[in-house]
Protein backbone atom coordinates (compact mmCIF):
# COMPACT_ATOMS: atom_id res chain seq x y z
CA UNK A 1 0.00 0.00 0.00
CA UNK A 2 2.67 2.64 0.58
CA UNK A 3 3.96 1.66 -2.44
CA UNK A 4 0.91 2.43 -4.48
CA UNK A 5 0.59 5.78 -2.62
CA UNK A 6 3.73 6.73 -3.35
CA UNK A 7 3.26 6.02 -7.44
CA UNK A 8 -0.08 7.91 -7.37
CA UNK A 9 1.58 10.66 -5.53
CA UNK A 10 4.50 10.63 -8.49
CA UNK A 11 1.49 10.31 -10.98
CA UNK A 12 -0.15 13.06 -9.47
CA UNK A 13 2.33 15.63 -8.57
CA UNK A 14 2.38 16.72 -12.51
CA UNK A 15 -1.50 16.62 -12.58
CA UNK A 16 -2.03 18.80 -9.74
CA UNK A 17 0.75 21.27 -10.78
CA UNK A 18 -0.83 21.63 -13.42
CA UNK A 19 -4.13 22.01 -12.67
CA UNK A 20 -3.19 24.52 -10.63
CA UNK A 21 -1.81 26.29 -13.28
CA UNK A 22 -4.63 26.51 -15.61
CA UNK A 23 -7.00 27.35 -12.55
CA UNK A 24 -4.67 30.83 -12.02
CA UNK A 25 -4.45 31.47 -15.48
CA UNK A 26 -7.79 31.26 -15.38
CA UNK A 27 -8.68 32.94 -12.04
CA UNK A 28 -6.73 36.14 -13.71
CA UNK A 29 -8.12 36.02 -16.84
CA UNK A 30 -11.60 35.77 -15.48
CA UNK A 31 -10.51 39.10 -13.09
CA UNK A 32 -9.15 41.23 -15.69
CA UNK A 33 -12.21 40.18 -17.52
CA UNK A 34 -14.64 41.53 -14.75
CA UNK A 35 -13.10 44.53 -14.70
CA UNK A 36 -13.08 44.72 -18.36
CA UNK A 37 -16.21 43.72 -18.91
CA UNK A 38 -17.93 46.15 -15.40
CA UNK A 39 -16.03 49.45 -16.99
CA UNK A 40 -17.34 48.90 -20.75
CA UNK A 41 -20.75 47.63 -19.32
CA UNK A 42 -22.39 51.40 -18.35
CA UNK A 43 -21.01 53.28 -21.02
CA UNK A 44 -22.78 50.40 -23.51
CA UNK A 45 -26.08 50.76 -21.81
CA UNK A 46 -26.08 54.46 -22.06
CA UNK A 47 -25.79 54.35 -25.53
CA UNK A 48 -27.73 51.76 -26.53
CA UNK A 49 -30.91 53.21 -24.08
CA UNK A 50 -30.35 56.81 -25.38
CA UNK A 51 -28.92 56.94 -28.70
CA UNK A 52 -30.26 60.15 -29.26
CA UNK A 53 -29.16 63.45 -29.03
CA UNK A 54 -30.03 62.86 -24.71
CA UNK A 55 -26.65 60.64 -24.30
CA UNK A 56 -24.08 62.74 -22.95
CA UNK A 57 -20.35 62.63 -25.12
CA UNK A 58 -18.65 59.22 -23.98
CA UNK A 59 -15.96 61.02 -21.48
CA UNK A 60 -12.53 60.74 -22.42
CA UNK A 61 -11.31 59.39 -18.84
CA UNK A 62 -14.04 56.88 -18.76
CA UNK A 63 -12.53 55.06 -21.97
CA UNK A 64 -9.29 52.75 -21.67
CA UNK A 65 -6.35 54.37 -22.20
CA UNK A 66 -6.21 53.33 -26.73
CA UNK A 67 -2.83 50.71 -27.00
CA UNK A 68 -1.51 52.34 -29.66
CA UNK A 69 -0.28 56.03 -29.58
CA UNK A 70 -3.00 58.67 -30.73
CA UNK A 71 -1.25 59.18 -34.52
CA UNK A 72 0.84 62.45 -34.90
CA UNK A 73 0.78 63.28 -38.38
CA UNK A 74 -3.74 63.22 -38.85
CA UNK A 75 -3.84 64.28 -42.44
CA UNK A 76 -6.49 67.00 -42.80
CA UNK A 77 -10.47 66.13 -43.11
CA UNK A 78 -10.73 66.11 -47.14
CA UNK A 79 -13.13 68.82 -48.44
CA UNK A 80 -16.28 68.31 -50.74
CA UNK A 81 -18.90 64.80 -50.49
CA UNK A 82 -19.16 61.32 -51.65
CA UNK A 83 -21.64 59.13 -52.78
CA UNK A 84 -23.05 56.86 -50.11
CA UNK A 85 -25.39 54.22 -51.77
CA UNK A 86 -28.08 52.24 -49.98
CA UNK A 87 -29.94 49.84 -52.70
CA UNK A 88 -30.59 48.96 -56.19
CA UNK A 89 -33.74 48.50 -57.67
CA UNK A 90 -35.05 48.35 -61.42
CA UNK A 91 -35.67 51.94 -62.76
CA UNK A 92 -37.51 54.20 -63.30
CA UNK A 93 -37.50 53.42 -59.67
CA UNK A 94 -39.33 55.70 -56.92
CA UNK A 95 -37.50 57.09 -54.89
CA UNK A 96 -38.82 56.55 -51.45
CA UNK A 97 -40.24 58.79 -48.91
CA UNK A 98 -37.70 58.54 -46.28
CA UNK A 99 -36.99 60.92 -43.53
CA UNK A 100 -33.33 61.62 -44.61
CA UNK A 101 -30.75 59.92 -45.83
CA UNK A 102 -27.31 58.61 -43.31
CA UNK A 103 -26.67 62.41 -43.01
CA UNK A 104 -28.81 65.11 -42.42
CA UNK A 105 -27.71 67.46 -45.30
CA UNK A 106 -27.85 64.73 -48.10
CA UNK A 107 -31.34 63.91 -49.25
CA UNK A 108 -32.32 60.42 -51.14
CA UNK A 109 -31.19 60.99 -54.74
CA UNK A 110 -31.65 58.05 -57.67
CA UNK A 111 -28.46 57.41 -59.69
CA UNK A 112 -29.82 55.50 -63.24
CA UNK A 113 -27.80 53.28 -65.45
CA UNK A 114 -29.61 51.65 -67.76
CA UNK A 115 -32.58 49.32 -66.37
CA UNK A 116 -30.89 49.74 -62.93
CA UNK A 117 -31.29 52.65 -60.42
CA UNK A 118 -29.19 53.12 -56.87
CA UNK A 119 -30.53 55.23 -54.38
CA UNK A 120 -27.88 57.54 -52.92
CA UNK A 121 -27.22 60.54 -50.92
CA UNK A 122 -24.09 62.99 -50.86
CA UNK A 123 -22.58 62.61 -47.49
CA UNK A 124 -19.06 65.21 -46.86
CA UNK A 125 -15.84 63.48 -47.04
CA UNK A 126 -15.01 65.06 -43.53
CA UNK A 127 -17.69 62.55 -42.49
CA UNK A 128 -17.50 59.78 -44.30
CA UNK A 129 -13.61 59.48 -45.45
CA UNK A 130 -11.69 56.73 -44.67
CA UNK A 131 -9.67 58.72 -42.01
CA UNK A 132 -12.90 59.45 -40.59
CA UNK A 133 -14.91 56.78 -41.16
CA UNK A 134 -12.35 54.90 -39.05
CA UNK A 135 -13.22 56.74 -36.27
CA UNK A 136 -16.75 57.28 -36.53
CA UNK A 137 -17.49 52.85 -36.96
CA UNK A 138 -15.45 52.63 -33.63
CA UNK A 139 -18.05 54.92 -32.20
CA UNK A 140 -21.16 53.12 -31.11
CA UNK A 141 -22.89 56.32 -30.71
CA UNK A 142 -22.26 57.36 -34.69
CA UNK A 143 -22.51 53.85 -35.66
CA UNK A 144 -26.22 53.20 -34.55
CA UNK A 145 -27.34 56.72 -35.65
CA UNK A 146 -26.06 55.74 -39.49
CA UNK A 147 -27.09 51.82 -39.43
CA UNK A 148 -30.68 53.15 -38.80
CA UNK A 149 -30.51 55.77 -41.14
CA UNK A 150 -29.42 53.41 -43.75
CA UNK A 151 -32.08 50.87 -42.76
CA UNK A 152 -34.56 53.42 -42.71
CA UNK A 153 -34.18 54.52 -46.46
CA UNK A 154 -33.93 50.61 -47.49
CA UNK A 155 -37.49 50.03 -45.11
CA UNK A 156 -39.22 53.12 -47.08
CA UNK A 157 -37.74 51.81 -50.74
CA UNK A 158 -38.93 48.18 -49.46
CA UNK A 159 -42.69 49.35 -49.70
CA UNK A 160 -42.66 50.35 -53.57
CA UNK A 161 -40.29 48.03 -54.89
CA UNK A 162 -37.79 45.28 -55.07
CA UNK A 163 -34.34 45.88 -53.88
CA UNK A 164 -30.68 44.52 -53.69
CA UNK A 165 -29.63 46.29 -50.49
CA UNK A 166 -25.92 47.51 -50.20
CA UNK A 167 -24.17 47.10 -46.82
CA UNK A 168 -23.50 50.30 -44.88
CA UNK A 169 -20.51 52.20 -46.24
CA UNK A 170 -20.50 51.43 -49.77
CA UNK A 171 -18.95 54.86 -50.70
CA UNK A 172 -18.33 56.32 -54.32
CA UNK A 173 -16.39 59.23 -54.98
CA UNK A 174 -18.77 60.54 -57.64
CA UNK A 175 -22.01 59.49 -59.17
CA UNK A 176 -19.70 57.87 -61.88
CA UNK A 177 -18.51 55.01 -59.46
CA UNK A 178 -22.17 54.12 -58.56
CA UNK A 179 -22.31 54.07 -62.60
CA UNK A 180 -19.44 52.37 -63.10
CA UNK A 181 -20.94 49.59 -60.75
CA UNK A 182 -24.00 49.39 -61.88
CA UNK A 183 -22.30 48.48 -64.83
CA UNK A 184 -20.14 45.59 -63.24
CA UNK A 185 -22.41 44.48 -60.90
CA UNK A 186 -25.19 44.51 -63.34
CA UNK A 187 -25.72 40.74 -64.06
CA UNK A 188 -25.41 39.95 -60.30
CA UNK A 189 -28.03 42.32 -59.24
CA UNK A 190 -30.82 41.37 -61.93
CA UNK A 191 -30.25 37.88 -61.32
CA UNK A 192 -31.43 38.82 -57.25
CA UNK A 193 -33.94 41.15 -58.23
CA UNK A 194 -35.41 38.55 -60.28
CA UNK A 195 -35.36 35.83 -57.47
CA UNK A 196 -36.50 38.34 -54.62
CA UNK A 197 -39.86 39.69 -57.10
CA UNK A 198 -43.13 38.82 -54.94
CA UNK A 199 -41.12 37.81 -52.31
CA UNK A 200 -40.04 38.92 -48.35
CA UNK A 201 -37.53 38.65 -45.41
CA UNK A 202 -38.60 37.59 -42.28
CA UNK A 203 -36.55 37.10 -39.38
CA UNK A 204 -37.46 34.67 -36.56
CA UNK A 205 -35.52 34.09 -33.21
CA UNK A 206 -35.98 31.22 -30.53
CA UNK A 207 -35.61 32.02 -27.35
CA UNK A 208 -36.06 29.95 -24.26
CA UNK A 209 -35.99 30.02 -20.59
CA UNK A 210 -32.82 27.83 -19.50
CA UNK A 211 -34.91 26.96 -15.93
CA UNK A 212 -37.53 26.13 -17.91
CA UNK A 213 -35.28 23.55 -19.83
CA UNK A 214 -33.62 22.54 -17.00
CA UNK A 215 -36.77 21.78 -15.26
CA UNK A 216 -37.73 19.87 -18.64
CA UNK A 217 -34.36 17.70 -19.09
CA UNK A 218 -34.80 16.76 -15.51
CA UNK A 219 -38.54 15.53 -15.74
CA UNK A 220 -37.46 13.89 -19.02
CA UNK A 221 -34.41 11.86 -18.11
CA UNK A 222 -34.51 8.65 -15.98
CA UNK A 223 -30.75 8.72 -15.38
CA UNK A 224 -31.19 12.19 -13.81
CA UNK A 225 -33.99 11.15 -11.37
CA UNK A 226 -31.75 8.06 -10.23
CA UNK A 227 -28.66 10.37 -9.39
CA UNK A 228 -30.51 12.10 -7.41
CA UNK A 229 -31.86 9.28 -5.43
CA UNK A 230 -27.94 8.45 -4.88
CA UNK A 231 -27.65 11.99 -4.03
CA UNK A 232 -30.23 11.77 -1.28
CA UNK A 233 -28.68 8.51 -0.09
CA UNK A 234 -25.29 9.71 0.20
CA UNK A 235 -25.86 12.91 2.37
CA UNK A 236 -22.94 15.21 1.97
CA UNK A 237 -20.01 13.35 1.88
CA UNK A 238 -17.02 12.94 -0.56
CA UNK A 239 -19.22 10.54 -2.50
CA UNK A 240 -21.85 12.76 -3.15
CA UNK A 241 -19.92 15.64 -4.43
CA UNK A 242 -18.71 13.30 -7.47
CA UNK A 243 -22.17 12.31 -7.88
CA UNK A 244 -23.68 15.48 -7.59
CA UNK A 245 -20.87 16.74 -10.44
CA UNK A 246 -22.19 13.79 -12.70
CA UNK A 247 -26.10 14.79 -11.99
CA UNK A 248 -24.60 18.39 -12.83
CA UNK A 249 -23.15 17.39 -16.22
CA UNK A 250 -25.92 14.78 -17.38
CA UNK A 251 -28.97 17.67 -17.02
CA UNK A 252 -26.69 19.71 -18.70
CA UNK A 253 -26.25 17.15 -21.99
CA UNK A 254 -30.23 16.43 -21.52
CA UNK A 255 -30.91 20.27 -21.64
CA UNK A 256 -28.52 20.53 -24.56
CA UNK A 257 -30.14 17.63 -26.66
CA UNK A 258 -33.30 19.20 -25.48
CA UNK A 259 -32.20 22.85 -26.81
CA UNK A 260 -30.85 21.22 -30.12
CA UNK A 261 -34.00 19.34 -30.98
CA UNK A 262 -36.40 22.38 -30.14
CA UNK A 263 -34.05 24.84 -32.66
CA UNK A 264 -33.83 21.91 -35.25
CA UNK A 265 -37.56 21.51 -35.48
CA UNK A 266 -38.80 25.01 -35.65
CA UNK A 267 -36.08 26.09 -38.33
CA UNK A 268 -37.35 22.64 -40.15
CA UNK A 269 -41.06 23.47 -40.11
CA UNK A 270 -40.10 27.60 -41.23
CA UNK A 271 -37.99 26.27 -43.94
CA UNK A 272 -40.30 24.06 -45.37
CA UNK A 273 -42.52 27.20 -45.42
CA UNK A 274 -39.81 29.33 -46.93
CA UNK A 275 -38.03 29.81 -50.67
CA UNK A 276 -34.94 30.20 -48.61
CA UNK A 277 -33.82 29.59 -45.22
CA UNK A 278 -30.27 31.19 -43.90
CA UNK A 279 -29.27 31.20 -40.05
CA UNK A 280 -27.24 33.46 -38.66
CA UNK A 281 -25.49 33.05 -35.33
CA UNK A 282 -26.69 33.87 -32.19
CA UNK A 283 -27.49 37.83 -31.08
CA UNK A 284 -25.05 39.15 -28.71
CA UNK A 285 -27.85 39.73 -25.18
CA UNK A 286 -26.31 43.25 -24.73
CA UNK A 287 -27.17 44.04 -28.09
CA UNK A 288 -30.47 42.88 -28.56
CA UNK A 289 -32.00 43.32 -24.84
CA UNK A 290 -33.63 39.05 -25.31
CA UNK A 291 -34.30 37.22 -21.83
CA UNK A 292 -33.30 33.73 -21.71
CA UNK A 293 -31.06 31.95 -24.32
CA UNK A 294 -31.26 32.26 -28.11
CA UNK A 295 -31.29 28.82 -29.95
CA UNK A 296 -32.31 29.81 -33.26
CA UNK A 297 -31.65 32.65 -35.30
CA UNK A 298 -33.36 32.57 -38.70
CA UNK A 299 -34.29 34.45 -41.82
CA UNK A 300 -36.78 33.21 -43.76
CA UNK A 301 -37.33 34.51 -47.92
CA UNK A 302 -41.27 34.36 -48.07
CA UNK A 303 -43.59 33.99 -50.88
CA UNK A 304 -45.45 37.74 -50.12
CA UNK A 305 -48.97 35.81 -50.54
CA UNK A 306 -47.62 33.03 -47.99
CA UNK A 307 -46.77 35.46 -45.42
CA UNK A 308 -50.06 34.85 -43.71
CA UNK A 309 -49.62 31.78 -42.97
CA UNK A 310 -46.25 32.00 -42.01
CA UNK A 311 -47.41 34.02 -39.00
CA UNK A 312 -50.10 31.74 -37.99
CA UNK A 313 -47.19 28.80 -38.08
CA UNK A 314 -45.20 30.73 -35.23
CA UNK A 315 -47.70 30.92 -33.04
CA UNK A 316 -48.69 27.32 -33.65
CA UNK A 317 -44.80 26.43 -33.07
CA UNK A 318 -44.51 28.97 -29.87
CA UNK A 319 -47.35 26.66 -28.80
CA UNK A 320 -46.49 23.99 -29.16
CA UNK A 321 -43.07 24.85 -26.85
CA UNK A 322 -44.48 26.38 -24.21
CA UNK A 323 -43.29 24.13 -21.83
CA UNK A 324 -39.85 24.42 -22.75
CA UNK A 325 -40.21 28.03 -21.97
CA UNK A 326 -39.66 28.82 -25.84
CA UNK A 327 -40.60 31.93 -27.09
CA UNK A 328 -40.66 32.86 -30.84
CA UNK A 329 -40.26 36.48 -32.39
CA UNK A 330 -40.89 37.39 -35.69
CA UNK A 331 -39.73 40.85 -37.47
CA UNK A 332 -40.30 41.78 -41.15
CA UNK A 333 -40.32 42.53 -43.89
CA UNK A 334 -36.95 43.48 -44.04
CA UNK A 335 -34.53 44.54 -46.46
CA UNK A 336 -33.56 40.98 -48.38
CA UNK A 337 -30.15 41.19 -46.26
CA UNK A 338 -29.34 37.61 -45.85
CA UNK A 339 -30.69 36.60 -49.41
CA UNK A 340 -28.09 38.69 -52.14
CA UNK A 341 -25.24 36.83 -52.42
CA UNK A 342 -21.83 38.22 -51.19
CA UNK A 343 -20.00 39.17 -54.61
CA UNK A 344 -16.63 36.85 -54.45
CA UNK A 345 -14.76 39.20 -56.18
CA UNK A 346 -15.19 42.59 -54.74
CA UNK A 347 -14.20 40.93 -51.56
CA UNK A 348 -11.02 42.56 -50.51
CA UNK B 1 -36.90 47.31 -22.63
CA UNK B 2 -37.02 43.36 -24.10
CA UNK B 3 -40.43 42.92 -23.87
CA UNK B 4 -41.67 45.38 -26.60
CA UNK B 5 -39.86 43.63 -29.23
CA UNK B 6 -41.18 40.56 -28.79
CA UNK B 7 -44.71 40.58 -31.21
CA UNK B 8 -47.14 39.25 -29.59
CA UNK B 9 -47.26 36.06 -32.09
CA UNK B 10 -50.66 35.64 -30.96
CA UNK B 11 -52.15 39.11 -32.85
CA UNK B 12 -50.44 37.18 -36.25
CA UNK B 13 -54.28 35.98 -37.22
CA UNK B 14 -54.66 40.05 -37.41
CA UNK B 15 -51.98 41.08 -40.02
CA UNK B 16 -52.37 43.85 -41.36
CA UNK B 17 -50.95 44.57 -44.65
CA UNK B 18 -49.28 48.05 -43.75
CA UNK B 19 -45.76 48.86 -44.86
CA UNK B 20 -43.57 47.21 -41.75
CA UNK B 21 -46.62 45.58 -39.93
CA UNK B 22 -43.78 42.92 -37.92
CA UNK B 23 -41.78 45.46 -37.11
CA UNK B 24 -41.83 47.31 -33.92
CA UNK B 25 -41.25 51.20 -33.56
CA UNK B 26 -37.72 50.90 -32.34
CA UNK B 27 -35.93 48.17 -34.15
CA UNK B 28 -33.74 45.68 -32.24
CA UNK B 29 -30.05 47.05 -33.06
CA UNK B 30 -28.86 43.94 -33.40
CA UNK B 31 -31.00 42.86 -36.21
CA UNK B 32 -30.22 46.09 -37.64
CA UNK B 33 -26.54 45.47 -37.45
CA UNK B 34 -25.95 41.95 -37.78
CA UNK B 35 -27.82 42.99 -41.62
CA UNK B 36 -25.87 46.02 -42.38
CA UNK B 37 -22.48 45.28 -41.31
CA UNK B 38 -22.84 42.01 -42.61
CA UNK B 39 -24.58 40.93 -45.82
CA UNK B 40 -25.75 42.12 -48.88
CA UNK B 41 -24.35 42.65 -52.51
CA UNK B 42 -19.95 43.37 -51.31
CA UNK B 43 -19.02 45.61 -53.61
CA UNK B 44 -15.40 47.34 -52.88
CA UNK B 45 -16.67 51.25 -53.65
CA UNK B 46 -14.02 54.38 -53.88
CA UNK B 47 -13.49 54.55 -49.78
CA UNK B 48 -11.52 51.99 -48.77
CA UNK B 49 -11.72 50.97 -45.20
CA UNK B 50 -8.18 50.58 -43.85
CA UNK B 51 -7.90 47.95 -41.77
CA UNK B 52 -4.48 48.34 -40.61
CA UNK B 53 -4.97 51.78 -38.58
CA UNK B 54 -7.44 51.91 -36.38
CA UNK B 55 -7.17 53.17 -33.41
CA UNK B 56 -8.33 51.12 -30.31
CA UNK B 57 -11.27 53.03 -29.09
CA UNK B 58 -13.08 51.16 -26.23
CA UNK B 59 -14.24 48.14 -25.75
CA UNK B 60 -17.47 48.89 -25.40
CA UNK B 61 -18.16 47.86 -29.11
CA UNK B 62 -17.28 44.35 -28.06
CA UNK B 63 -20.55 44.22 -27.13
CA UNK B 64 -21.99 45.20 -29.85
CA UNK B 65 -20.91 43.63 -32.94
CA UNK B 66 -22.15 39.92 -33.49
CA UNK B 67 -20.61 39.97 -36.97
CA UNK B 68 -16.84 39.82 -35.73
CA UNK B 69 -15.60 38.81 -39.73
CA UNK B 70 -17.59 41.79 -41.08
CA UNK B 71 -16.42 44.25 -38.44
CA UNK B 72 -13.07 42.92 -38.58
CA UNK B 73 -13.56 44.07 -42.81
CA UNK B 74 -14.77 47.38 -41.79
CA UNK B 75 -11.78 48.35 -39.86
CA UNK B 76 -13.88 47.74 -36.05
CA UNK B 77 -10.56 45.82 -34.37
CA UNK B 78 -10.45 47.50 -31.10
CA UNK B 79 -10.69 44.20 -29.34
CA UNK B 80 -7.31 42.99 -30.83
CA UNK B 81 -4.56 43.03 -28.78
CA UNK B 82 -6.84 43.91 -25.79
CA UNK B 83 -5.37 40.92 -23.38
CA UNK B 84 -8.35 41.19 -21.17
CA UNK B 85 -10.58 40.61 -23.83
CA UNK B 86 -9.00 37.72 -26.23
CA UNK B 87 -11.43 35.28 -24.21
CA UNK B 88 -14.19 36.74 -25.77
CA UNK B 89 -13.39 36.28 -29.28
CA UNK B 90 -15.15 33.89 -30.55
CA UNK B 91 -12.48 31.28 -31.91
CA UNK B 92 -9.77 31.94 -29.48
CA UNK B 93 -8.24 28.77 -30.12
CA UNK B 94 -5.46 28.80 -26.67
CA UNK B 95 -8.38 29.81 -24.42
CA UNK B 96 -10.32 27.03 -25.79
CA UNK B 97 -7.65 24.97 -25.13
CA UNK B 98 -6.57 25.73 -21.93
CA UNK B 99 -10.52 24.89 -20.74
CA UNK B 100 -10.32 21.60 -22.39
CA UNK B 101 -7.23 20.53 -21.04
CA UNK B 102 -8.16 21.65 -17.66
CA UNK B 103 -11.11 19.69 -17.85
CA UNK B 104 -9.56 16.54 -19.28
CA UNK B 105 -6.83 17.17 -16.43
CA UNK B 106 -9.64 17.03 -13.55
CA UNK B 107 -11.59 14.11 -15.20
CA UNK B 108 -7.96 12.11 -14.90
CA UNK B 109 -7.98 12.77 -11.39
CA UNK B 110 -10.83 12.15 -10.39
CA UNK B 111 -10.96 8.95 -11.81
CA UNK B 112 -7.63 8.29 -10.52
CA UNK B 113 -9.13 9.18 -6.88
CA UNK B 114 -11.58 6.82 -7.65
CA UNK B 115 -9.62 4.16 -8.25
CA UNK B 116 -7.64 4.42 -5.54
CA UNK B 117 -10.54 4.92 -3.01
CA UNK B 118 -8.68 7.62 -1.73
CA UNK B 119 -11.46 10.16 -3.19
CA UNK B 120 -12.76 10.71 0.39
CA UNK B 121 -9.69 12.08 1.78
CA UNK B 122 -9.94 16.09 1.33
CA UNK B 123 -13.49 15.84 -0.95
CA UNK B 124 -14.59 18.89 1.95
CA UNK B 125 -11.94 20.99 0.95
CA UNK B 126 -12.47 20.74 -2.61
CA UNK B 127 -15.86 20.76 -2.13
CA UNK B 128 -16.23 24.01 -0.57
CA UNK B 129 -13.58 25.45 -3.09
CA UNK B 130 -16.07 24.41 -5.89
CA UNK B 131 -18.91 25.78 -4.75
CA UNK B 132 -17.18 29.40 -3.80
CA UNK B 133 -16.19 29.43 -7.57
CA UNK B 134 -18.93 28.01 -9.24
CA UNK B 135 -22.31 29.09 -7.41
CA UNK B 136 -25.50 28.37 -9.48
CA UNK B 137 -26.25 31.95 -9.97
CA UNK B 138 -23.52 32.26 -12.08
CA UNK B 139 -24.52 29.77 -13.97
CA UNK B 140 -27.15 31.42 -16.02
CA UNK B 141 -24.19 33.45 -18.00
CA UNK B 142 -24.71 37.38 -18.65
CA UNK B 143 -22.97 36.77 -21.51
CA UNK B 144 -24.29 34.12 -23.63
CA UNK B 145 -24.32 36.24 -27.04
CA UNK B 146 -20.26 35.87 -27.17
CA UNK B 147 -20.72 32.03 -27.67
CA UNK B 148 -22.80 29.55 -29.40
CA UNK B 149 -26.29 29.73 -27.81
CA UNK B 150 -26.19 25.21 -27.46
CA UNK B 151 -22.08 25.22 -26.03
CA UNK B 152 -22.08 24.39 -22.72
CA UNK B 153 -20.87 27.54 -20.91
CA UNK B 154 -17.43 28.03 -21.33
CA UNK B 155 -16.42 29.56 -18.30
CA UNK B 156 -16.80 26.74 -17.12
CA UNK B 157 -15.24 23.33 -17.39
CA UNK B 158 -16.42 20.87 -15.99
CA UNK B 159 -14.43 19.44 -13.19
Amino acid sequence: MPDDLRRWAAERAPELLARAEAEAVEELKRALLDAATSAGRTQAVIDVRSPTAKAPAPRRSARRAPIRPERTSRKPAPAGDAVWTYCVLRAPGEIPDAPHGVHPDGGVEAVQHDSLVALVSRVPLAEFGEDALHRNLNDLEWLERVARAHEAVLDAALGAATIVPLPMCTIWESEEGVRRMLVSERAEIAEALDRLDGRQEWGVKLVVDPAALRTAARARSDEAAALEEELEARGGGGGGYMVRRRLERHLREVADALAEELAEDVHARLQDWATDAVTSPPQNRELSGHEGEMLLNGAYLVETDRVERMHELVAELANRHRDLGARLELTGPWPPYNFVQRSSAAVP
Amino acid sequence: MAEERYLPTQRSGAFRPSPLPGRPEQTNLADILERVLDKGIVIAGDIQINLLDIELLTIKLRLLIASVERAKEMGINWWEGDTSLQSLQPENGDDRRLERENRELRERLDRLERQLGVGEEEPAAREDDGDEREPDAQREPEDAGERPARSAPTEEPDA
